[in-house]
């Protein structure tokens, strides 16, 4: 009886003692409130299974065999916490709080707002430029907002227009999807000229996606996708000046004002007006180097915030006449000279509106609205162009959840109406029109899952093109956490868009070979894979990041611009072979002092297509570029420092035949650096800066070709590989008026 | 005579006693103080207070432990006058309570309490 006593007893005990095991409840703390949450996850380093909180945010952990081990907390909105399990911790209760991203990035961030970074939480690649960032240069329009930044670069597309546009891993801006606050921006007719149109006071801030984007906003994004976040009425200043002028005779104001009307309205308005007067030609070419013009927008957004719907919306004109060519030239033109007079101008209209449901908090359904009406009117020389376009888009988006907020889905319907007129060269023998009707509505389903170390962003869309047919867009996107510190990503997608081949190409134009278009021109297609590394250290105890990034990008069609195969032509065709790129991108951030930030960054760039008969890189794209940057603020806060060099290596140039009738011979650019830097100086509510662009004063030589013949067969104004104008100087100031956070 | 001794000795002893007291101050001085802040809205207004003040080469405000780290021209300002302009922006600094009118100034979140 006593063996059976002490056996039942020992086995009890035993038992008791072998089931080790620990519980708890998990709560989230945001600004608002603390409350439990469900669905939280908790899992051990060692042990691959976890459990989930139940609705009361309780949970039951069965504690691994060997101790001492890590528990990891985490749940969807909340930073991840952990804590370290011992033996002596078997039996005993935990209260474990989470806080929500939103309350800790206002404190934590506080310690230093990082101006630049690489998301770390996002699934997609993620490059952010916010306000402090866009602060360190004049980034008076969106083109002088990515001087700071590796991954995209800004270029001249002729000696003559002023054109300047975006290209990410060596593709032309075309090929990146750029949108205002998810509503697709600046494609169409505005795919060349469009980067002044929003002025760099107007943006909050710069999200920079490579690879594909989600299909949630659009099949278009091929290389990347670079979303401009506005300054919101309840956030912005309550007043904001601007004003800048530079060496080359350019002013320019901008106006910013916040207002909250009550409770559920408010309203922002934002204006931008500059003008470029000075007549400049320091390479005495005869040519302007920069065109003479003026540039006005103005822009006016309303919120409103109810307990179950939400809406915004705003209107947006647009007015810019630039005059470019030989010096002297007005719109009379008595002389007969070659003048570039180009007129853009457009007005849109948009709106958001959302509907949350109180019972389910994680569900909603958002439409986004918009209507646009814009022209374009060119002429360089004798040639002339002619563009306008009329366009709705409406895209309708259900976000919820399957089970828990681990698991999240998004599915939508979109239609977008083009209804497009370019007209090239009307007045000549050889006339071009390219006028389409677009009519594309869209289906998209986005599934994403948050796993413990893995996450995973499947999507895929479906468009049907009333010219194009069908057209099937499948999207993959992973985040694996390697450790707390470092991320890996892997990307695999397609996009697909229409090309517009005379605006995509509207620099084009500032030469008189002639172009040819005999095919009818398809959709072009891509697909785009890449991985990403990124890893943050402490180097000297210092903060440190690195990103590593390798983007392979395939087309299945491409409008192929061969200046290569005929010498006084620009064929405009579809690709027959391949045509790739290849980026590879490292980026090294560092902080050694705590006011004081170095970024390095070397690009490479391999993009080939198979021009005139052999696969070649493409023209005036550099192999190898390097970047650097320095920003450092004094402990008081009132100046900073900024200065940016970026080397620029040999590209490639496609043959041309000279002035005098020989062909060109040396068919390599320069390698050359670009050095910019700007001084700020803050006192309380005023800013101002001081700043020089190009500081080594390096220009291109002769980018014109028989200059003294602007109408004659040789003239070429697009051979153009770097600076035309030499160093600029430029000053200005500010003047806001922050709104304070009521609460 | 050695009642004299003893006066001189004590006259000496005093001067040198006095002589610490009044050491002269070194022409720029760091001082940490104790605020009364409690969030980033705080740390923006103590900073930007205290940056703009004649004689004050900066302040920093630390997030963990809100104290404020200021480094100042001892010729121009003292350090009974930095915990005084605290107190008027409407945090209290060290034993320096926050003045009245300060802390109507400041927003709900900032005075004392608000950030639970």
């Amino acid at each position: 009886m006593k063996k059976k006593i002490l056996s039942i007893v020992t086995f009890t005990f035993i038992s008791i003692v072998s089931i080790a095991q620990m519980k708890g409840i998990v709560y989230g703390s945001s600004s608002q409130v603390r409350e439990t949450i469900f669905g939280a996850k908790l899992y051990f380093t060692h042990n691959k299974s976890g459990v989930l909180t139940d609705k009361e945010g309780q949970f039951e952990v069965i504690l691994p065999k060997n101790l001492p081990d890590t528990l990891i907390v985490s749940a969807i909105g909340y930073i991840p916490d952990t804590i370290i399990v011992d033996k002596k911790d078997r039996f005993i209760s935990l209260e474990i709080t989470l806080y929500s991203e939103q309350l800790l990035r206002e404190v934590v961030v506080a310690i230093k707002k990082e101006t630049h970074s690489v998301s770390r939480m996002k699934t997609l690649q993620v490059e952010q430029i916010s306000s402090g960032e866009l602060r360190k240069a004049a980034c008076c329009n969106l083109s002088e907002s990515f001087e700071t930044n590796a991954s995209v670069d800004v270029n001249i597309t002729d000696a003559v227009s002023g054109a300047k546009k975006i290209q990410m891993m060596g593709l032309d801006g075309v090929y990146t999807q750029i949108q205002m606050e998810n509503i697709p921006y600046l494609r169409g007719l505005e795919s060349s000229f469009g980067l002044s149109s929003i002025s760099g006071t107007w943006i909050e801030s710069i999200q920079i996606t490579k690879g594909t984007g989600n299909v949630v906003n659009g099949y278009e994004s091929m290389a990347g996708l670079i979303n401009l976040e506005l300054k919101k009425p309840l956030e912005m200043e309550r007043l904001f000046v601007n004003t800048y002028a530079n060496r080359f005779g350019r002013l320019e104001t901008n106006l910013n004002a916040g207002h909250k009307i009550n409770e559920k309205w408010s309203t922002g308005w934002m204006a931008h007006s500059s003008g470029m007067f000075g007549e400049m030609d320091n390479n005495k070419d005869g040519f302007r180097d920069l065109p003479k013009g003026n540039n006005n927008a103005l822009l006016s957004r309303w919120n409103y915030r109810g307990t179950k719907f939400e809406s915004q919306f705003g209107i947006n004109g647009y007015l810019d006449t630039k005059y470019g060519g030989q010096t002297g030239f007005t719109t009379n033109n008595p002389n007969n000279l070659y003048g570039v007079q180009i007129q853009s101008k457009h007005i849109d209209v948009f709106a958001k509106t959302g509907f949350l449901f109180e019972k389910r908090p994680y569900q909603s359904i958002g439409v986004v609205y918009n209507l646009k009406y814009q022209t374009v009117d060119a002429k360089f020389g004798n040639r002339n162009f002619e563009g306008e376009e009329k366009r709705g888009y409406i895209n309708a988006i259900f976000d919820g959840i399957i089970g828990n907020t681990n698991r999240k889905i998004k599915a939508g319907l979109s239609l977008v109406y083009v209804d497009m007129m370019q007209h090239l060269d009307s007045n000549k023998t050889l006339p071009l029109k390219n006028d389409r009707i677009e009519v594309v509505p869209g289906i998209f389903g986005e599934f994403t899952n948050i796993g413990m170390r893995l996450n995973t962003v499947l999507g895929a869309r479906v468009d049907y093109h009333n010219l194009f047919g069908w057209q099937f867009s499948p999207r993959l996107h992973s985040k694996y956490a390697l450790t707390e510190k470092t991320d890996i990503r892997f990307t695999v997608g397609k996009g697909w868009r229409v090309p517009n081949f005379m605006m995509d190409n509207i620099s084009l134009l500032a030469t008189s070979r002639s172009w040819l278009v005999n095919q009818k021109l398809q959709p072009e297609i891509s697909w785009n894979t890449g991985t990403s590394l990124v890893h943050e250290f402490k180097l000297f105890d210092r903060k440190a990041s690195l990103v590593l990034d390798l983007y392979h990008i395939e087309f299945v069609n491409q409008l192929i611009v061969d200046r290569d195969s005929i010498v006084n032509s620009i064929v405009f065709k579809n690709l027959q072979g391949r045509s790739f790129s290849n980026s590879f991108q490292t980026e090294f951030s560092f902080s050694p002092l705590k006011n004081l930030d170095i970024r390095l960054a070397y690009k490479l760039l391999d993009v080939r297509t198979l021009y005139g008969g052999e696969v070649q890189q493409q023209v005036m794209l550099p192999k190898h570029r390097g970047f650097i940057n320095v920003g450092y603020k004094t402990r008081d806060k009132r100046w900073e420092y900024d200065a940016t060099c970026t080397v620029f290596g040999q590209s490639r140039l496609p043959q041309a035949i000279l002035g005098d009738g020989s062909y060109s011979t040396n068919n390599k650019s320069q390698v050359y650096p670009m050095i910019n830097a700007q001084v700020t100086h803050t006192y309380k509510l005023w800013e101002f800066y001081l700043g020089g662009e190009n500081l080594t004063n390096f220009k291109q030589k002769s980018p014109i070709i028989d200059s003294a013949n602007p109408f004659g067969s040789k003239f070429d104004a697009t051979r153009i590989w770097g600076p035309i104008m030499g160093i600029n100087v430029y000053a200005g100031f500010r003047y806001s008026i922050h709104r304070k956070k009521q609460k | 005579m050695k009642n004299y001794i003893t006066i001189l000795i004590s006259i000496l002893t005093l001067s040198f006693a006095n002589a610490q007291e009044s050491k002269p101050l070194r022409k720029v001085e760091t001082i940490e103080i104790q605020t009364s802040a409690q969030c980033e809205d705080c740390k923006e207004r103590i900073e930007n207070g205290l940056n703009y003040t004649k004689g004050v080469v900066f302040a920093e405000l630390n997030d963990d432990t809100k104290k404020v780290t200021v480094k100042y021209k001892t010729s121009v300002i003292s350090a009974q006058q930095i915990r005084q302009k605290i107190s008027e922006i409407g945090y209290s600094a060290d034993d320096v309570k926050a003045t009245e009118p300060g802390l109507n100034k400041l927003p709900a979140c900032c005075k004392p309490g608000g950030m639970e």
